[in-house]
This record gives C-alpha cells, structure tokens and sequence, in this order.
C-alpha cells in the first residue's frame, strides 16, 4: 500500500530524487518543500489511493466543468455568470495542469480505470450526459441562463465532494493544499451562483 | 519507478470501492436553489453558522415518508431549528421550485407540502430527470409565512431528498408581510428568546409567534392572524397579515 517503500534507504532516496526531478521539470516546485517529511522514521506513504481518486475525479469534473462554463462565457445574458464562468475557466486550466503532472509524475493514468469499478451502476449518475448538452445548446434567453446555473452548481456540488475527501483523507501534502484552496475558491463561486439563481 | 509506484489493479479495485463507502457516504444529490431552500440559504452565507451542510446542500437523504427539514434522524438538525430566522421568499399565488442535481436518480414522485397537507405530487414514474428540474405549485389556501416541505421520493431506493422552503405568500386579498420594510435586514443575535405566554407581551423580533397570541407594540395590542417568527421590520403595525391591531 505504500508507493514509495517501507524503509529503502537509498534505493527510496534515489527513487524520490527521480519524482522530485521529474516534478521540478514540470514546473512544479511545491513538492521540493516537503520533502524532509518522506525521511520520517515512520513510514507515512507520501501518497495515497484517496490522492490518486482525486486527481483522477477532479480531472475528469473539471473537464465537465470547462464545458459548461465555455458556453456560459460565450453565451449567458447575465455579466455575473459570464464573470464567474471566465474566473472558473482559468482557475481550472491552472488547478487541472498541477494535477495532470502529479498523476504523470508517479506513472498514474490521467482517467480513472473504468473496469476498476468504483462507479459501478452510480458514477454515471453524477455525469453529465449528452441529453444534458442537448438541453443545454437548445436553452434561450433567461432559460439557458437558469440551465446553466443549475448544471454549473451540480457539478461544483460534485467537485467540492471529491475535494473534500481529499482535504480530509488525502495523503501528499502539496495535494491536499491544493484541494483545500480549492474548496475556499469553490464554495466562494458557489455562493455567487446561489445568489443569482435565487434572484432568478 | 514505474514498478515502485503501481498498485495491484485488484487492490485498487477494493480500495476505492471501499472508500466510496468510507470516505464518501453522501456523493448526494439534489435540493432545492430557488425560491432559496433552508440548505441553499446555508450554503449562499444568507444564514451563517449551519455546519457541514454548506459544503453538500444536496445531501438531505433519508428514509422517504418523513415530515421533518431534515428527513429526521440526527444529521443537519440545523435545518429543522425554527429559531434561525430563515429568510422567507416573496412569492405569489403559484410557485415555481427549480432544483439543483448532482445525480441523476430514477425518480418515484416529487411532493409538496405545507404542514399535513399535500400541495401537488409530480409522477415521474421511474424516469430520469433531464438536465433541470421545475415544478410550478399552487399556494391556494395559504397566505403569509409559510414553510413547504418539499420530497424527491427516489425509483430505487428507500430514500427520498428533503428541501424545506420558507416563503411570505402574497396576492388574495392579504397583503404579504414584507420583509424589506428596513434597509438592512439584522439577524437577531437572540433567538433564544422564549414564546410568548398566553398574556399580552412586548412584541420581539426573534420570538415566534402563534395565531392568538397578543402582544404590545408601542403602546398598542395586537392579535397574531398566523404562525411566524418576527423579524425586525415586520414590527405590528407595519404587517396587517401577521397582526391585527385590538
């Protein structure tokens, strides 16, 4: 269960230069402040599943994020959704290139293994589906407005789920600092959006 | 490297089906934003200090049939505390209810109801919701403030989704309370204050008041018409739906 070996001296030291290097070429320097803490005594794995959940989750609801708010940005009447939707789309492509390289960095895939069944018969549930795009691209005026809003708050809900299992059981520290900025912007833009939708 | 860093795929397998089960027990699911449910008033910062709910309004499951904010049971109490000051929707005659999802689930009804009685139930008869979800809702028969409990009753599950809705329901011929009389609408930092007795007492914002229960503001009596906690602005004389003058 632990990615980086139980007490591998050198062989674990050198194995972390090799991630850190790696992590310094990505143009990510967080990691290199914390790496005294992986010479603790005690094992502590460095990174754990929930760390791998998240980043593998979070892509993929950032991704369905972006969808939504490159049409909000393009074509909602309302500036303060059109503001919110911009903020959101460059704190995403930022949030998502840190996690990309973190999953690259320990040789994980960038999308969850389907057949690892982890969303079995529900997953698809929190999806969002073509009949969603559908209803969405058709949407007029106030109607797509208040359609967007909807589906922009359900997958923010579904975000901060995953950022909140990761802040409390995530593992890589660099990873849950992230996810808990994550959460404060989040709930910030989650608020304006309640707001709107209750004007509305 | 590579080696050093892959699990087993059968230990991935069972780890993160667990933790589905461990980490995440909500991955829930719907409520509803507008008119502002008691969850979406917690979670926009309109009511401060609700707990977790802020972070997961959508998460209000519990076993279908209960008549609580909260679907009863021990979680998000906060939702069924009266004392709050839940800030009531202006609203008309009908009502339109646009819920917030995060999944999808095969749905047996959607109800609405203000204390026993059921305003309208929607049959979706086992179908998925589309990309939103409005009901428009009759009010008739109801006017001033009033709380609707309003039930996602889920296909497949012995679980339904609970959002409860304070409004301030005009039109008839009984002007709604409004609210917005002051400017700045002040939270009392006192809602602990005990209800009235059955004498006459100084009327108080924070109390919450039962029809017949009289009260004295500047010198006057009033009756109260209907069930409301008083907020600054809604003194007496300034609401003829909730008083009447003696």
């Amino acid at each position: 269960m632990t990615f980086l070996g139980n007490r591998g001296g050198p062989v674990r030291r050198a194995a972390l230069a090799g991630l850190l290097i790696l992590l310094a070429a990505a143009g990510c320097s967080a990691p290199a402040e914390k790496a005294p803490e992986t010479t603790a005594v005690n094992s502590v794995p460095a990174v754990n599943e929930v760390d791998i959940m998240f980043l593998q989750m979070g892509l993929a609801q950032i991704a369905e994020g972006q969808e939504l708010v490159t049409l909000a940005s393009a074509r909602a009447g309302d500036p303060q959704i059109r503001a919110i939707a911009d903020e959101l789309h460059g704190q995403w492509a930022s949030e998502s290139g840190t996690m990309e390289r973190w999953l690259l960095g320990w040789a994980k895939p960038v999308t969850a293994d389907p057949s690892a069944g982890a969303h079995a018969g529900h997953g698809d549930l929190h999806a969002l589906r073509d009949t969603d795009r559908r209803e969405l691209a058709a949407a007029q005026g106030a109607d797509f407005d208040r359609t967007l809003i909807s589906l922009l708050l359900g997958n923010l809900h579904n975000g901060m789920e995953t950022l909140r299992m990761e802040s409390g059981s995530g593992s890589y520290p660099p990873a849950r600092k992230l996810a808990t900025r994550m959460i404060e912007t989040r709930q910030a833009q989650i608020q304006r959006l309640l707001r709107l939708a209750a004007g509305g | 490297m590579r080696r050093r860093f892959s699990l087993p795929a059968l230990t991935v397998a069972a780890v993160l089906g667990s933790l589905f089960v461990a980490a995440s027990p909500a991955f829930a699911h719907g409520y509803i934003s507008s008119p502002p449910s008691r969850q979406a008033n917690c979670a926009s910062g309109a009511v401060a200090n609700c707990g977790d709910i802020v972070y997961e309004p959508q998460s209000v499951e519990a076993p279908k049939g209960s008549t609580q904010c909260n679907g009863g049971g021990s979680r998000f109490t906060v939702l069924t505390d009266n004392s709050r000051n839940w800030p009531a929707a202006s609203v008309g005659q009908t009502v339109t209810f646009n819920w917030v999802l995060t999944a999808r689930h095969s749905t047996a009804t959607w109800e609405y109801f203000i204390g026993n009685t059921l305003l309208a139930s929607f049959n979706d008869g086992g179908a998925q919701p589309g990309a939103t979800k409005s009901h428009t809702v009759s009010m008739r028969g109801f006017s001033g403030r009033q709380t609707v409990l309003a039930r996602w009753n889920i296909a497949d599950t012995v679980n339904a989704f609970y959002s409860c809705v304070d409004l301030n329901i005009g039109g008839g011929s009984t002007p709604a309370p409004t609210p917005t009389v002051t400017a700045s609408p002040t939270p009392t930092a006192t809602p602990t204050t005990p209800p009235p007795t059955s004498g006459s007492t100084t009327w108080a914002a924070g109390t919450t008041y039962q029809p017949g229960d009289v009260v004295t503001y500047a010198g006057r009596s009033y009756r109260c018409r209907q069930t409301h906690t008083a907020l600054n602005g809604w003194e007496p004389p300034n609401v003829p739906a909730l008083w009447t003058a003696l």
